[in-house]
């Protein structure tokens, strides 16, 4: 099944009075347990492609469907609750709150989602930090950890909510190669374990390598769609 | 519910972290706030106390609850006297149908009518009222009243006025002898120079038991002249129902003397008015230095009105010498001279000097030598309890009327006695205002025509006028005669004339007589003074069913420039606190921009992890009403404990007359209002989150996208 269906999508950047197209007609579908990495030179267009997918950003044309859902059709509100219950979302310079301890970073989309009970956020945190190893972490403020460390964090934050998909834009470019490999380890136990969807971009080669599927993009186009092995 | 809850806990929780985490910009905004709150509670409470004291000042010296007077004025009333000075009001006709009609409106307690107005008053000077004494003392020795008090107290007058004739001459010596011997008024002047060499002669003192009248005669004429003291000064009054008038206005009391009897004319002279007006000066101004650095803490040494005061002192111990009699200033001066360290034998003028040469270290002492040693030989005021007075004022006409009133004490006004704004008023009885202020009494009208009747005046018509007014020819030269003044026909004259004034003066009135008659305005007390504004209307309606023609006024405009006096000390706070509020506004705006533009990367994140608009707006809002709730609430602390002090270390002092009045006592204790606490809880809440409010539609404008954008 079909998690992610885009079809014909093309975006258009306004710049200044010139019009800068991102993607000039893009289809791509991605199955539920993916492990998909999107590779491409800067400027090819990757980080739009995963805006889109993301639901932060809209087409010009063409159509995204997130999990069987038009995003077109739906309202901001309607797309900040898509982006909440379904979507995790990893970035490339961690992004967390910095007044926030890492439990708090953790729990902090439990706590818009609603409902979850203290004893069960609870759990839920510390599960994954454990999982993370960084367990012994939990009260520090971001800033007192390492970036591999901050980049756990914002993994176990993106998965916290137990989203279908995960989307990550290079999760790896702020991190040094051990560290990189490590994250994108953990990643792919996740997707392994709970069989949650993951789209990253990266321009990495040894991290694209860990892929279950690679797709390339050149000049805002699918270049090619490779199935690869993904070993861990 | 719990949902929210958790939301909320996190909002605040951010909010405070952030707060936390930036502490100069959060202790500068902080400060504002504080500041601003600091300024509301304590402004407010000053101003709500001063709203109590002149309430209590205005209501209970003069004014009432609320005034009425003839709608056709063309100047408001104001009480206490008005930019240009009095207004001038339309009088009310028939005070008795106005009160029976305005009685009948409910929660209408007391009316009492009222004509405030000035006059002058003669006072005398110390001579014309030493010779006045003289005069009386010489009339009972004449008529042979013989006893040997009596003689003495003659003999002790009539050393006082020679010795006041030589004052005069020695201090006048000089301006005659520098008379420009051509001038105009040369003769004139050389004359005054015979004059005063003759009064001042043994000749004339020996031959003056001889003839008293006729040596008083010279005096009075050619001598009381050469003083050069004004005998005329201005005063204050309120014509009323004296007695309604003392029932009414609780704060009025009677201060010295007694009460004026019931329906008897007379006067209560304003106590704070005779310090000021009628007081010896420099009784006057050791008073005020006294209260200078008694209550401010004012010296000497470094305050220059204190200093031009007690050179004025200097200026004046002629005055002081001229009151006491031969007698007396030795005593005096016997008295002063250990007390001042002066070598034995220094006389009185030197001995004065040094007693009113004041610094900060021999006040104290020099004042009380004043008052135990010279005061109870001296007249200390011009005008003292149980004088008769002739007080005159240009009627409605223009001309003067004038009457006498006899002065049965002072008035003061409780808890504002050192004010003149009340106490400068003097009050008097209703139908001397009536006289004074040209109304025809029906006493007046029958006056008139025992006058006409006792003068054989009547009517001459024009054809007849050349003959009736001269008459036949008759040989007019051989009337002409040495004028020779009989003192005792002439006194005899004037018994029969004053007759009518004595009457008046022992006449009691009833109370019909006082009420039927003229008034300029009414004082009306309410019942219940919460019910002001009903009541108001109740009686504008009743006035106007009743054809009375009147105005309603409440007690605040009334009082005229007082009132706009307290106008504008609240409209400049107010202003002054939202120029505050503004400038605080833009910089805690400002602060707040930059912190939402700091946080663009932050807000975005939270967008695209799924935080909806509305969180992000509110994290900015909940931040700033932290700061506005915390530091206010800290402010409005500090503002009460800014009251306590106040209150603590005595209130604020009255500087000025006007403050005295207005804080209805010697100085303002501010009371801390729960109203004006949270008064300023709101102005800082909504100031705060009202500069939130384009800081979080910053917030609100982040898109999800900017997470995305990978700098660094």
């Amino acid at each position: 099944m079909a998690i992610i269906t885009v079809r014909g999508v093309t975006k258009d950047y306004q710049l200044g009075k010139t019009i800068v197209p991102a993607l000039r007609g893009v289809d791509l579908t991605v199955e539920a347990g993916e492990f998909l990495s999107i590779a491409g030179p800067s400027g090819s267009g990757k980080t739009t492609l995963l805006n889109l997918i993301g639901c932060v950003d809209t087409p010009t044309a063409g159509s995204v469907e997130v999990d069987g859902r038009d995003t077109r059709k739906l309202s901001e509100r309607q797309l900040t609750d898509l982006r909440l219950h379904t979507i995790g979302f990893i970035f490339q310079s961690f992004n967390l709150v910095q007044v926030l301890s890492v439990f708090q970073n953790v729990e902090f989309p439990l706590l818009l989602q609603g409902g979850a009970g203290k004893a069960e956020r609870s759990a839920r945190v510390l599960g994954l930090l454990e999982a993370m190893g960084i367990r012994e972490y939990a009260t520090h403020r971001p800033s007192e950890l390492s970036g591999g460390q901050r980049q756990r964090v914002a993994v176990a934050r993106a998965l916290v909510t137990r989203p279908k998909l995960v989307l990550a834009d290079e999760p790896t470019a702020n991190l040094d190669s051990q560290t990189g490999q490590n994250i994108i380890d953990l990643m792919r136990d996740m997707n392994r374990k709970d069989g949650t969807t993951f789209v990253f971009s990266t321009h990495d080669p040894k991290v694209m390598a860990h892929a279950s599927a690679l797709v390339r993009i050149a000049d805002g186009q699918v270049a090619a769609r490779e199935q690869l092995n993904g070993q861990a | 519910m719990s949902q929210r809850l958790d939301t909320l806990r996190v909002l605040l929780r951010i909010a405070v972290r952030n707060l936390v985490a930036s502490r100069v910009r959060t202790v500068i905004l902080g400060l504002i706030v504080l500041i601003g709150s600091l300024i509301v509670v304590v402004g407010a409470s000053v101003m709500d106390s001063i709203d109590r004291g002149m309430r209590t000042s205005i209501q209970g010296s003069l004014g009432g609850q609320l005034q009425v007077y003839a709608a056709s004025s063309k100047d408001p009333l104001a009480l206490y006297g008005g930019m240009m000075g009095m207004s001038r009001l339309d009088a009310i006709d028939d005070f008795a149908k106005v009160k029976e009609v305005l009685l009948k409106v409910p929660e209408v307690k007391a009316v009492v009518p009222m004509g405030i107005d000035q006059a002058l008053v003669a006072t005398g000077n110390a001579f014309d009222q030493a010779l006045e004494r003289l005069r009386g003392d010489a009339r009972r020795v004449v008529a042979g009243e013989a006893g040997p008090e009596v003689q003495a107290g003659y003999q002790k007058r009539k050393a006082h006025v020679r010795r006041m004739v030589d004052l005069l001459a020695s201090d006048l010596k000089q301006a005659l002898a520098i008379v420009d011997q051509e001038g105009r008024d040369a003769p004139e002047r050389r004359k005054q120079g015979e004059d005063l060499r003759r009064a001042s002669a043994d000749a004339f003192w020996a031959g003056f038991d001889a003839d008293p009248f006729a040596a008083l005669e010279f005096l009075e004429n050619r001598i009381a002249p050469l003083v050069m003291d004004s005998g005329f000064t201005f005063i204050r009054y309120v014509g009323t129902d004296v007695e309604a008038f003392m029932k009414a206005f609780e704060l009025a009391r009677v201060a010295k003397g007694e009460p004026i009897p019931p329906g008897r004319r007379g006067i209560l002279l304003g106590k704070q008015y005779a310090e000021e007006w009628l007081k010896l000066r420099n009784a006057r101004r050791l008073d005020q230095i006294k209260d200078a650095r008694d209550r401010f803490g004012r010296r000497l040494a470094k305050d220059e009105e204190l200093q031009r005061w007690a050179r004025e002192m200097l200026g004046r111990i002629r005055e002081i010498e001229l009151q006491l009699d031969p007698v007396e200033a030795e005593a005096v001066a016997l008295a002063l001279a250990p007390a001042l360290g002066a070598p034995e034998g220094e006389p009185l003028p030197g001995l004065l000097t040094r007693l009113f040469t004041v610094d900060d270290a021999t006040f104290d002492a020099r004042y009380r030598l004043f008052y135990e040693v010279l005061a109870p030989r001296l007249r200390l005021y011009q005008i003292s309890v149980g004088d008769t007075i002739t007080i005159k004022a240009p009627g409605k006409s223009g001309a003067f009327n004038s009457v006498n009133v006899k002065v049965y004490g002072m008035v003061e006004y409780r808890g504002i006695e050192k004010s003149g704004i009340a106490g400068n008023t003097s009050i008097m009885d209703l139908q001397s205002f009536r006289d004074l202020y040209g109304f025809m009494t029906k006493e007046k009208q029958a006056e008139l025509a025992r006058l006409k009747a006792g003068l054989g005046a009547r009517e001459v018509g024009r054809d007849e006028a050349e003959a009736v007014l001269f008459g036949a020819a008759a040989p007019v030269a051989e009337a002409a005669q040495a004028a020779a003044i009989d003192e005792r026909a002439l006194l005899a004259g004037v018994g029969e004339k004053r007759a009518s004034a004595v009457a008046a003066a022992d006449r009691v009135y009833a109370q019909d007589e006082i009420d039927q008659g003229v008034a300029l305005n009414a004082a009306v007390i309410l019942q219940d003074p919460r019910r002001l504004e009903q009541t108001r209307a109740d009686i504008a309606r009743a006035s106007d069913a009743a054809g009375l023609g009147l105005k309603v006024m409440d007690w605040q405009e009334a009082s005229g420039m007082v009132g706009q006096f307290v106008f504008m000390l609240r409209t400049i706070l107010i202003v002054a606190v939202l120029i505050f509020f503004a400038v605080a506004l833009v910089i805690i705006n400002n602060a707040m921009v930059m912190a939402a533009l700091q946080r663009v990367k932050e807000i975005g994140t939270m967008r695209a992890i799924g935080a909806q608009k509305g969180f992000v707006t509110w994290m900015l809002l909940i931040e700033v009403a932290a700061v506005g709730l915390f530091f206010g609430l800290l402010g409005a602390a500090l503002g009460g404990g800014v009251v306590a002090l106040i209150r603590a270390s005595g209130g604020i002092p009255a500087y000025t007359d006007l403050l005295f009045f207005l804080f209805s006592g010697p100085a303002l204790l501010p009371k801390l209002d729960p109203a004006s606490v949270v008064l300023s809880l709101l102005v800082v809440l909504s100031v705060s989150v009202l500069s939130g409010l384009y800081p979080a539609w910053i917030a609100l404008k982040v898109t999800p996208v900017e997470a995305m954008a990978s700098e660094e």
